[in-house]
């Protein structure tokens, strides 16, 4: 499974949020979207997902968008933010009725509970979680249906250190199982020790695809290809 | 897609809490009518006690609501067209899930409509006529009426995905513009509006309009109404980008 973005724009009303985007994203490999806030990572995911209808252009999930998935469940898996939740729903109840709409057996959903560490917390109302186990549960429900292609945004905000390393192992495995991994992020730290490949955009414009190595693999050397990449053209 | 619907709504309170006002409504009414000096040996008065079980629809309409305008509210919509990308098809099951439990809210409220009725006909020593047909054809009608708002429910929340102006809009009409609207088009036209209709489904008259549409007439009228919402939004609000 790879996603593939090809000549995607979208814009809302009078703003352009995403002009002419295009990258592949192969499996077997943690492809990190990097970007200042507003730099349309959050939109190509959107798009991706079928959740907002691209101006022009496509994405395509193995050569197919979406919206035409056969088993969307299991084919990809998505966190777009730590929302998304019935304040008055258990954790537990939130996972099986998103296993119930991908005809998944709720066996599953005791498998993800237990693979995010909220095995404890599962018949808790999502309202007394914090950020971290809100992180947690949407994770949960991406990796649900054992998807080949996760497309998470931030999935780092609001995880503590352990949590962090956690969560990079995780990726690493995923990739390492063969799924084809996306993950939007602004933390350059995280993306030196997660990504294999990198795909930056600011302003909404694509400014660098690639394999990691071509732009430095130390924090230091990313940062600073990062701020030359993205910064505002004069 | 039934069964995803159904258990969102299993594993909540709020809705039952909602729903649960539907029969307090019956309760609180019927005993309004005998109190404020209704004449419990007129089958009239029989008829309009029992008839409270339709006007527990406006909680089956609040009900309805909530499925959609519920879902962008909470922002859990996202998953639900994650799981289904055919947005239309997502309406139509929480059309047959809602429509079903608003009925079964329906029944309840007959239900405790039929016990307070007796109890209060039995203490101030009256009989309770249940042969008759009307006694019936109002309780039918009103089990109709919970099922037939809940779907306008959905098909209002469909369209309208501000949980607080689909509730603001579905309040203000039954208030205030209907009556208004009933007015400014005559009662040949005005039987045809959903109070106007759901007054012929459940055999009650308050607004006491002239004339109203027969009761298979309201029912029909009613339906339409919800499946004009759910096409409407169908085509316009179920299409836009969710971000």
């Amino acid at each position: 499974m790879e996603l593939e973005v090809r000549g995607l724009t979208k814009q809302f009303g009078a703003v352009t949020a995403v002009t002419d985007v295009s990258f592949t994203a192969p499996a077997g490999m943690v492809t990190s979207l990097l970007g200042p806030n507003g730099s349309g990572k959050t939109t190509t995911l959107r798009a991706a997902l079928g959740l907002v209808r691209p101006t022009a252009g496509a994405a395509l999930i193995g050569g197919v968008p979406y919206q035409r998935l056969e088993r969307p469940r299991r084919t990809v898996g998505a966190l777009l933010d730590a929302a998304g939740f019935h304040p008055g729903r258990r954790a537990r109840d939130h996972l099986r009725v998103l296993a119930a709409a991908a005809g998944l057996p709720d066996r599953r959903v005791d498998e993800v509970l237990d693979q995010v560490g909220l095995t404890a917390s599962g018949s808790r109302r999502v309202r007394g979680f914090s950020l971290g186990m809100r992180q947690r549960l949407g994770l949960a429900a991406a990796l649900l249906g054992q998807p080949g292609l996760l497309l998470l945004d931030e999935p780092a905000n609001g995880l503590d250190p352990a949590g962090v390393a956690w969560l990079r192992g995780l990726l690493r495995d995923l990739a390492g199982q063969g799924r084809c991994v996306v993950v939007a992020s602004h933390g350059l730290a995280e993306v030196a020790q997660t990504a294999d490949r990198v795909v930056i955009l600011s302003g909404g414009r694509l400014r660098f695809a690639g394999p990691l190595r071509e732009l430095g693999v130390t924090g230091g050397a990313l940062e600073s290809a990062f701020l030359k990449l993205t910064a505002a053209p004069a | 897609m039934l069964r995803s619907e159904l258990r969102k709504l299993t594993t909540v309170r709020a809705p039952w809490l909602l729903l649960a006002a539907g029969p307090l409504i019956v309760v609180a009414g019927v005993t309004g009518l005998v109190e404020s000096g209704g004449n419990v040996r007129d089958p009239a008065v029989q008829a309009q006690a029992l008839a409270h079980a339709g006007l527990a629809a406006i909680i089956t309409l609040l009900f309805g609501i909530l499925a959609v305008a519920g879902e962008y509210r909470q922002a859990t919509i996202t998953d639900t067209y994650l799981s289904f990308p055919a947005r239309g098809r997502v309406i139509v099951a929480k059309l047959a899930v809602y429509g079903a439990v608003g009925a079964g809210a329906g029944l309840a409220s007959c239900g405790v409509a039929l016990a307070i009725t007796a109890a209060w006909w039995t203490a101030k020593g009256a009989a309770l006529h249940l042969s008759a047909a009307q006694t019936w054809l109002t309780l039918g009608g009103s089990a109709a009426a919970n099922l037939a708002f809940a779907v306008i429910g959905v098909g209002l929340g469909a369209l309208i995905r501000n949980l607080v102006a689909a509730v603001a809009a579905a309040l203000a009409w039954i208030a205030l513009v209907e009556g208004i609207a009933g007015q400014l088009l005559g009662s040949g036209l005005a039987r045809l509006l959903p109070l106007h209709a759901s007054e012929a489904l459940d055999r009650t008259n308050i607004l006491g309009a002239g004339r109203l549409l027969p009761q298979w007439g309201g029912a029909i009228a009613l339906l339409g109404y919800a499946a004009a919402f759910a096409v409407a939004a169908a085509l316009t609000t179920l299409r836009r980008d969710v971000t």
